[in-house]
This record gives C-alpha cells, structure tokens and sequence, in this order.
C-alpha cells in the first residue's frame, strides 16, 4: 500500500514538472493566433473570397440587367445606396455562412474549445477575419458598382462621406453576422436560417447605413441633414450589438 | 512536494470525482445521476451502447459541455468554478481529427502551441512531431494525410500542453491495423504520470488497456469496478445480457 502511494508521487510529480512548458497566454496574443490562423487558411483556400467575389459580380451583373430595360429618365442616384447596401448583405450572408466551415470539418471548434481560453476571444478574431474578408470584396465591387452605374451620374461632391457608413455598416454585419454564424452553424437549413435571423435583428443599422449612403452620393441638403444621426445611430448599434455578442458568445459557442 | 504553480496536483487527489452527474436534453436523460472516483495514473474504459450517455459523461468531464445536476471534480478542479485550470491539463483524443486540413501539421501544432502559451511553442512542437514520426511531412497540408498520420497528429496536437489526463472517444474508430499498432504503442509511451478516460466499443481492447471499468446503460451506472477484480469472459457476458447485443 506505502509503495504504491510513493509510486503516485512520484508519477504526479514528474506530471506536475512538465506543466512548467505552460505560461499564462495573454488574451491578445490568443486572439493573435485564431485571426492569424483564419487570415492564413483563407489565403489558401480563397474559398470565403472566391464565393462572396463571385456571388457580388453576379449581382452587378442582374443590377446591369434590369436597369438596362428602365427608362433613360430614370434616376438611378437616389436608389444607389439602397443598391450597395442590397449588394453587401447578400454578400456578406454568403461568406458569413461559410466562416464557420472548417472550424466544423475535423471539429475543430472543439480543439479550441478545449483550450484555456475566453471564449469572447474567439468571436473577436473570427469578427475580425469576416470584417478583413467583407472589406476586400468591397474593396472590388463598390468601385465596380461606380462604374457600371455612377460614372455617368453627376455625383455630389459629398460621394466621400459614403465610406463612412460603409465602413460602420460593414463592422456590425461582421459583429453581429458572426454571432449569429455561430448559432446557426450546427442547425439544417443555416444558409436560410442565418438570413432569417440576420435580416430583421440588423435592420436598425441597415436603415442607418443605406439613408446615410444615399444621402452622401446624392448631396442633398435635406437628405445631408439626416446624415449624422444615420451614422450615429448606425455607430451606436454597433457599440450594443458586438457587447451584446461579447457578453453572449460564452453560452452561444458551448452550446 | 514542491509547488511550481498554483496549477499544481496534489498527490491525493483524485483524476475523476463525480457524484450524482446528470445531464438532460430536452426530456431525455442521457446521464442520470453518476457517482465516479478514478485515482490518478488510472485508465479507465467506458463501455455502453449508442445512447448510454458515454460521450456525453466525455463531453462533460473535459469541461465541453455542463452537467444539468450533480457535481464533479477534474484533477481536484470543480468542474463549474474552475474549467480553465482543467482545461490546461486535459487532452482529448477523438475520431474526429479536430485539425484544419488546409493547414500543414507544423502550422497546425504551433497553433494550438501559442493558444496554450508555451514557453517555447516551435521546440515542443519539434519534439511532438518527431514522437509522432512525422517530422519529415512537417510541411504538407494534412487533407494530403492518410487516416493513421492524421490520427498520429491529432495525438500530437492533444499532448501539446503536457496533458495529465487524456480522454479517448473511440480513438481506433476507423483506423487500419497498422494505425492501430502505432496508436497503440503511442499510448504505451505516454502512459506513464498520467491518466486516461476512453470510450469504446472494442470490448476486449478497451478491457486490455484498461485498469478501470465502468459499463453505462441508458445514462446509468451497470458496473464499475477495477479491471483486477474481474474475469473478461464473465464480463463480457455480464456485458451482453446488461446490453443485449453481440461483442467483440
């Protein structure tokens, strides 16, 4: 019996040795980690890049198509706003579904899991990834979409401020779109469920988002009043939706 | 016994200690009220059918999922109050490979490597992937692995933090004779200090590594006993009529 407790000791305490590789991560230097792995993987594979490119040059296209049958007095300028932003979200719904994809192939969420870490850190960095990979696409198809459709407009000379709420709009579909990524990821039918539950908890920022952007590309002055409070009030859903996420994310990703 | 940190086992302390752990899903009961002591250095081997709660007890002692009732104790660790410290010394093996397949096993193991914040991320993941024998495919994408060389670095990937307890859910499913010696002989060199849970529905391999038993039907305990006290055959057969269905 004695030499059987000496026998523990000493094979807890050779354990209790080799703990010594561990140091205690910083949260940031984790975050670090999981945004470089995602960054990494996805310039491997530009599965997310490919599919939301794509998808966004089709959607130029069919937008070519139906305004080529309309009128040549038809103003295109007022409605252009609410064109991008029709643009970024089914964009965006595209890649978000498909941000979890490889975290689920070798359950590998479930690694990540394992490890000692805030599960808060986890939905920061794939916010971050999916807010990199939505600018990129951007980054392409909104100068495109200037092209096709504006060039030959007369733009205000306000058509700058119009980055402002795209940037702001673009932060809070990757907040909240992750967030809801996550919920959806294990679920039959996510690609229509992640839409479903996207679109009516993101409409007070998509409301901002496209009255401030109209509103920059059209310049006018009644519109340019509304401008600041759109953006705000598009700021402000940001602030509440990612700490909302933030505090959720632990019981949404164990779940 | 000298403390290096706050981590640190006490040598008295028991691997595993549940005591009435239930966990409900919706209606159904998949663990109902388990009471469970292992000591440390043990390997203890789950049996049950589909449904008798043996991922499930899995999922909750490596702090995956919560227990609905009950409470238990991981390494001397409450199992609510202080999962972190748990997951710092815990390792799970699994027939799902938990990797990225468009990462090579090299990115792969540093990853995990600086999630766990290792003093020294690149040494250990050298070491691991010479133990695993697969240093010189340290480059290659794993969705260019077979089956064996993803689960040998799955091993490596669980054994990064220096894990004292390992958790085995059905770790040969789908491997080929040849994986299976190698898994077995990996087991068999990192035995040593430490302790394992494993699932299986290999009966007798399951009995052979093992020098505890604990045989689950419909979220409750049937048997649960050291290997030492029992007779393969008579548990076998003890297995069968609990169960009702064929072994081996």
């Amino acid at each position: 019996m004695e030499s059987k407790s000496g026998a523990n000791e000493q094979v807890v305490e050779q354990a209790n040795i080799a703990h010594s590789i561990l140091k205690t991560p910083s949260t940031f230097s984790q975050y670090k980690a999981l945004l470089a792995k995602d960054i990494r993987q996805e310039f491997r594979t530009r599965e997310m890049l490919t599919s939301m490119g794509i998808y966004a040059l089709l959607v130029l296209i069919i937008f070519g198509v139906a305004f080529s049958q309309m009128p040549s007095s038809y103003e295109i300028m007022p409605i252009s706003g609410g064109l991008i932003w029709a643009l970024i979200v089914f964009t965006s719904l595209l890649g978000l579904n498909r941000s979890f994809s490889h975290e689920k192939e070798e359950g590998s969420l479930q690694g990540i899991l394992l490890v000692p870490l805030d599960r808060a850190v986890i939905f920061l960095s794939k916010a971050t990834s999916n807010l990199l990979f939505l600018a990129i696409v951007e980054l392409i198809t909104i100068p495109l979409f200037y092209f096709f459709f504006l060039s030959s407009e007369i733009v205000a000379d306000t058509l700058w401020l119009a980055v402002i709420p795209i940037i702001v709009g673009t932060v809070g579909i990757a907040g909240i779109g992750t967030l809801l990524a996550t919920i959806t990821m294990s679920t039959r039918g996510k690609d229509v469920l992640l839409a479903v539950l996207f679109i009516p908890l993101s409409y007070p920022l998509l409301f901002a988002c496209v009255s401030a952007t109209s509103a920059a590309i059209v310049g006018d002055s009644m519109m340019m009043s509304n401008y600041i409070s759109s953006v705000a009030l598009a700021a402000g859903y940001d602030v509440v939706m990612i700490l909302v996420s933030w505090l959720l994310y632990d019981y949404v990703v164990s779940a | 016994m000298k403390k290096n940190n706050q981590n640190t086992i006490k040598t008295d302390t028991l691997a595993i200690e549940a005591k009435g752990l239930s966990k409900l899903f919706g209606v159904r009961r998949a663990l109902d009220g388990l009471d469970l002591k292992l000591p440390q250095g043990a390997f203890l081997s789950i049996f049950g059918p589909n449904g008798a709660g043996k991922t499930t007890l899995l999922s909750i002692l490596s702090t995956l999922a919560r227990p609905t009732k009950g409470k238990a104790k991981v390494l001397g660790f409450d199992l609510n109050e202080n999962s972190d410290d748990i997951r710092g010394q815990i390792g799970l093996i699994s027939h799902r490979s938990m990797l990225y397949p468009d990462l090579t096993a090299e990115e792969n193991l540093l990853f995990i490597a600086r999630l766990y914040g290792l003093k020294d991320p690149k040494g250990r993941v050298d070491e691991l992937l010479d133990a695993v024998e697969l240093t010189l495919r340290r480059h290659d994408t794993v969705r260019t692995f077979s089956r064996g060389m993803t689960q040998r670095l799955s091993i490596a990937r669980s054994l990064i933090c220096d894990p004292k307890l390992i958790f085995l859910d059905e770790p040969y499913s789908g491997l080929d004779p040849h994986a299976v010696d190698i898994l077995d002989g990996l087991i068999a060199q990192i035995r040593d200090g430490r302790s394992f849970v494993m699932v299986s529905h290999d009966l007798q391999k399951g009995f052979d590594l093992s020098t505890h038993v604990l045989m689950l039907a419909k979220g409750k305990e049937v048997l649960f006993s050291e290997k030492e006290n029992l007779d393969f055959e008579a548990f076998a057969q003890q297995y069968r009529a609990t169960v009702g269905m064929g072994v081996v």
